[in-house]
């Protein structure tokens, strides 16, 4: 137990009501700083870069909040900066769950060990996790901006498939990053998973102030791309 | 259209005689002819002969004297209302008024857009549109209305909404079946239509009968569960041929802007999943206006299957994937929706075009009690008479004749914090707005009683032995603007800054609902309280105040002063700036809707978020159980790239796909979607100020 | 607690000779056309529609409604049970 400490960790950002965080759930969405990658699309940046800037939240004054609108909000999505660095995290979401809401962590998937403690304790209800590149170390360092070993990816999806919670996977889509046979073959290599979503990438303020000029696909492309995607990983074989 | 007339002076001559020439509106030349003031004043005024010649030879000295070449008919008359003002002859004066349009008032309407509406687009049918009421707008302030209603109006204590149609009602509601039973029958027309055997002729029908009913009322026509109602015509059909009707249907509604003054069609189709309670025991009528011999309870497959692809629809959007602007889709929520198979990948499905985007609105009818939907979202309970009607469903037939809007944060400037005062005031400006309503009553009421040979021959034909406008049935709509700022100016907090504030906010909604069922019951009329679609009203009270209480508005009028885009608070919503949850906001509002029988609704704004689909179900779902809540809508808002012809969510000044500025903003307008470059000015504030879900970071 | 009722009711009017409301701490509220108080005071209570079709009806301290007749005077039994 000593490895997970009681403290719980700074809490930099906080949504009362999201629609658009936890498909089908009305949930709350507090955001924890820092980060392990570097991904050059990232719009939480300052979250990752520049924590110290915002304000601490404190869990109490957000349960309070949360109290009159027990009957509304279903839980509360659990997202950063990346959450799963911090070992005080299932602190932290033992107090939500006391406090009678569901949880829902998003993960970029480099910690699969509290990963797996986390899912173990029965201590999450759904996890996102994002797939930044097929699983090949050029590929996924590039859409990460750091050196990944991807085997600790490979390790955390397996763990979310080995069914003992639901989940599902995320891949941004960056035209420079990732050709339509990349997302392709992130969708073979996840075959048998749930579902995995393709969302835009927003060039308005990434992390890399290059990708500023970067444009992304439209929606329709994106579209079609994501039926692509859909009939690859519902495919037999 | 003025006609002008020719002043020459004959040099060699010292004499009164003039060479004077009229150029009259047929486009033919008259002669000076002083009589012709005389008659004018004769038979418009009630002077005498004396007076009325001794006039006409004031104004003759006037025009010699001046040694002007040029002078227009207009000004001849403006001279002789001069000197019947020396006289004191008021009332001559009043009858004598000539009613038209400066030069430079014209020439701003007819090249510049009209931002008074966002409905109507700019081009010589709305600008005709724009003359003409304008000269009806005068006509009515001085010929229907009471000085007193008229001033309260010039004033902007209150709002007397469309005069420029003062001789239609305000807004009509039907149902299908009168078009099933009775066929197409306009007056004036030369040929009748026996009635629809197909759908695309029953969808025929209802476009030219919209179209006809918007020439005879001023606002929203509104139709009755229009997939049920067209059920018994879609049996056997393929949900290819339902998807192809029910693009016809709305594009046919949405490209309706070659209508009357370039305006579309303010058309509201209500929807529902389940069939209402109290349509379901009814004997359907289909194909050939014959009965089927089954009730609409039998239709339910078909009535889902039409629902359903009217909503794939909406979803595509138009051509370039932009939503509808019209018509709007309401769905109704009764308590049997919760027991209707398939209702929730149902309210998934319309809960997707809600996030994508954003027409659905989710009507609320809580309870057993029946409700019937009006034009204006004018729900009532079906009382006995009612469900009488509902047996037969094209008796069903409801309009509001005029719509009055109320200036409530003046009445708080005027009573100066002091309670009594305060509710005095709203007694008598309750009191004013039922006086308009009885002036225009009267008004429709001498049109109407013209029948054939009047001008609403249309709202008289009685196919089924009551006219078409059953006016002792009508509704007289009562809408206010900025309670916000009324509780703000005299509580000194806004409403969504306390509870104590809120609850002001209710008393003052409970008094006014009060005083219309007082005024109902002591005139035998129904005066309901209506959430004004304020879209200009709330900018113009605001600029009026502005100008006459200056110390008091300038602390509460929200936007931005300085550029002039300023506005109150629309009806009783809550700031639409303020830092509120969306779960307050549809529990707060809510709070009023009870005491607010017409068109009730809460926004909510996405912005740029683009929610998941089953978690708005999930939402829409507890508002239903867990609040009074009437109506809410989801408002997400786009950019629309000129250039490229794509579309991004959120409003940006540069297109996100090839990053040209010449782009557009669509948002929601009051209640319709439209493009941002056509708001008034305090729209553009309310737009800067708008609070939106997803900026809570 | 505020008790909701309205003039000429017999039900309204049972509990209120039945019971000494003012020594239990309860407000009555009488609706009536001239009352926006009372009016304004139950759509706080998003309780508008429910009085249409039925009167009186018992609020608690913790917002929640009595609308049953039976119900509300169980509860005021024991509540004056208590005080004595
Ligand atoms: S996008 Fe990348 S850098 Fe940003 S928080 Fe997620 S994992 Fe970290
Ligand atoms: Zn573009």
């Amino acid at each position: 137990m000593s490895k997970y400490p009681n403290h719980i960790p700074p809490i930099k950002g906080f949504i009362e009501t999201s629609f658009s965080d936890w498909p089908g759930m009305v949930c709350a969405v507090i955001f924890l700083p820092y980060c392990n990658l570097r991904c050059p699309f990232c719009h939480n940046h300052v979250l990752v870069l520049n924590p110290d800037s915002l304000e601490n939240i404190s869990l109490q004054s957000i349960l309070d909040r949360l109290k009159p609108f027990k009957d509304w909000i279903d839980g509360v999505c659990i997202t950063g900066g990346e959450p799963t660095i911090h070992r005080g995290l299932p602190g932290l979401i033992r107090k939500i769950r006391s406090a009678g809401l569901m949880v829902k962590l998003d993960t970029n998937g480099t910690q699969p060990e509290i990963l797996n403690y986390l899912i173990s304790e029965g201590l999450l209800d759904f996890v996102a996790m994002d797939v930044k590149a097929p699983l090949n170390d050029s590929k996924y360092t590039r859409a990460s901006g750091v050196y990944v070993p991807v085997e600790i990816i490979r390790e955390s999806i397996e763990t979310l498939m080995s069914g003992r919670v639901q989940y599902m996977f995320r891949t941004t889509v960056v035209p420079s990053l990732h050709s339509r046979d990349d997302i392709l073959e992130i969708a073979r290599m996840l075959k048998g998973a749930l579902g995995l979503t393709l969302q835009n990438f927003n060039p308005k303020d990434p992390l890399d102030p290059q990708m500023r000029k970067e444009k992304p696909y439209s929606d329709e492309a994106l579209c079609l791309l994501q039926k692509e995607v859909d009939r690859v990983m519902k495919s037999k074989n | 259209m003025g006609s002008v007339l020719k002043l020459k002076k004959d040099s060699s001559s010292e004499t009164t005689d003039m060479a004077l020439f009229v150029h009259r509106s047929d486009e033919a030349l008259d002669s000076w002819n002083r009589e012709r003031i005389v008659e004018a004043l004769i038979r418009e005024t009630c002077i005498d002969h004396d007076t009325a010649r001794a006039i006409s030879k004031e104004v003759e000295e006037i025009i010699m004297a001046s040694g002007i070449s040029t002078i227009t008919a207009p000004l001849i008359r403006e001279l002789v209302d001069a000197k019947l003002i020396e006289r004191g002859l008021e009332r001559a004066r009043k009858m004598h008024t000539r009613l038209g349009v400066p030069l430079f008032d014209v020439d701003q309407m007819i090249t510049h857009p009209n931002k008074e509406n966002a409905n109507v687009p700019h081009g010589p049918e709305a600008t005709n549109l724009t003359l003409a009421e304008s000269i009806k707008k005068e006509y009515a302030l001085l010929n229907v209305f009471s000085r007193e209603v008229g001033e309260a109006h010039m004033h902007g204590t209150i709002h007397l909404h469309d005069l420029g149609f003062i001789d239609r009602p305000y807004c009509s509601g039907q149902s299908l079946e009168y078009l099933k039973k009775f066929g197409l029958n306009l007056p004036n027309s030369l040929a009748m239509a026996k009635p629809a055997k197909h759908p695309e002729v029953l969808l025929a029908h209802m476009v030219k009968f919209g179209a006809a009913l918007q020439s005879n009322f001023a606002g929203a026509i509104g139709w009755d569960a229009v997939n049920l109602f067209f059920a018994p015509y879609l049996v056997g059909m393929t949900d290819r041929e339902m998807k192809q009707l029910a693009q016809m249907l709305i594009f046919e509604f949405s490209q309706q802007a070659v209508a009357r003054g370039g305006q579309a069609i303010f058309t509201d189709i209500n929807l529902y999943w389940e069939v209402p309670k109290h349509f379901a025991d009814v004997p359907a009528i289909g194909p050939g206006g014959e009965y089927t011999g089954k009730t609409y309870a039998e239709y339910e497959k078909e009535a889902q299957r039409f629902v359903w692809q009217l909503f794939e629809v909406f979803k595509e959007g138009d051509g370039a994937g932009r939503p509808f602007f019209f018509p709007k889709p309401l769905v109704h929520i009764t308590d049997k929706f919760f027991q209707t198979p398939g209702h929730l990948s149902f309210l998934n499905h319309i809960c997707d075009v809600a996030a994508e985007k954003g027409n659905t609105y989710f009507v609320f009818d809580r309870g057993d009690t029946a409700k019937i939907s009006e034009c204006c979202r004018l729900s009532f309970k079906l009382e006995r008479s009612d469900l009488e009607d509902a047996k037969e469903p094209w008796r069903m037939r409801y309009s509001a004749i005029q719509n009055v809007t109320l200036n409530l944060p003046r009445l708080s400037f005027m009573a100066k914090r002091d309670d009594t005062r305060l509710f005095d005031k709203i007694a008598d400006i309750m009191e004013l707005a039922v006086r308009a309503h009885l002036e225009k009553r009267s008004f429709i009421e001498r049109l109407l009683s013209h029948e054939e040979s009047g001008p609403l021959t249309l709202l008289n034909m009685d196919t089924d032995g009551t006219p078409y406008l059953r006016l002792n049935r009508s509704t007289y709509l009562i809408g206010m603007v900025g309670l916000n700022e009324l509780t703000q100016y005299h509580t000194g907090e806004e409403m969504h800054e306390s509870t104590e504030a809120t609850r002001f906010g209710l008393k003052v909604i409970a008094h006014m609902k009060l005083l219309a069922d007082h005024f109902s019951r002591r005139f035998g009329m129904r005066f309901v309280l209506e959430q004004t679609p304020a879209e200009s009203t709330a900018h113009r009270f605001a600029r009026l105040d502005l100008t006459y209480y200056p110390d008091e508005a300038s602390q509460v009028v929200k936007g931005n002063p300085a550029q002039g885009e300023v506005y109150y608070t629309n009806s009783t919503l809550y700031n639409v700036s303020a830092p509120m949850n969306p779960i307050h906001r549809v529990k707060y509002e809510g709070r009023f809707h009870p005491l607010i029988e017409a068109g009730a609704l809460t926004h909510i704004w996405l912005g740029e978020a683009r929610p998941s689909a089953p978690s708005l179900a999930n939402f829409v779902i507890k508002t239903f159980n867990r609040t009074k809540n009437d109506q809410i809508a989801f408002s997400p808002e786009f950019t629309c790239c000129n250039d490229c012809g794509k579309l991004d969510r959120g409003i940006h000044d540069r297109c996100t796909y090839c990053k040209s500025r010449n782009v557009d903003g669509i948002t929601r307008i009051t209640g319709y979607f439209t493009r941002i470059s056509s708001w008034n000015k305090g729209k553009l504030g309310e737009l800067k100020d708008r609070y939106r879900n997803h900026e809570y970071l | 607690m505020t008790l909701f009722t309205k003039r000429l009711c017999s039900a309204c009017q049972e509990i209120k000779n039945s019971f000494d409301l003012e020594a239990l701490g309860i407000k009555v509220e009488e609706l009536g056309p001239d009352n926006p108080d009372a009016l304004a005071h139950l759509a706080w209570h998003e309780l508008v529609e429910d009085a249409q079709k039925n009167l009186p009806i018992l609020v608690l301290n913790d917002s929640s409604a009595i609308t049953d007749m039976l119900e509300i005077k169980n509860l005021l039994m024991r509540l004056s049970r208590k005080k004595k």
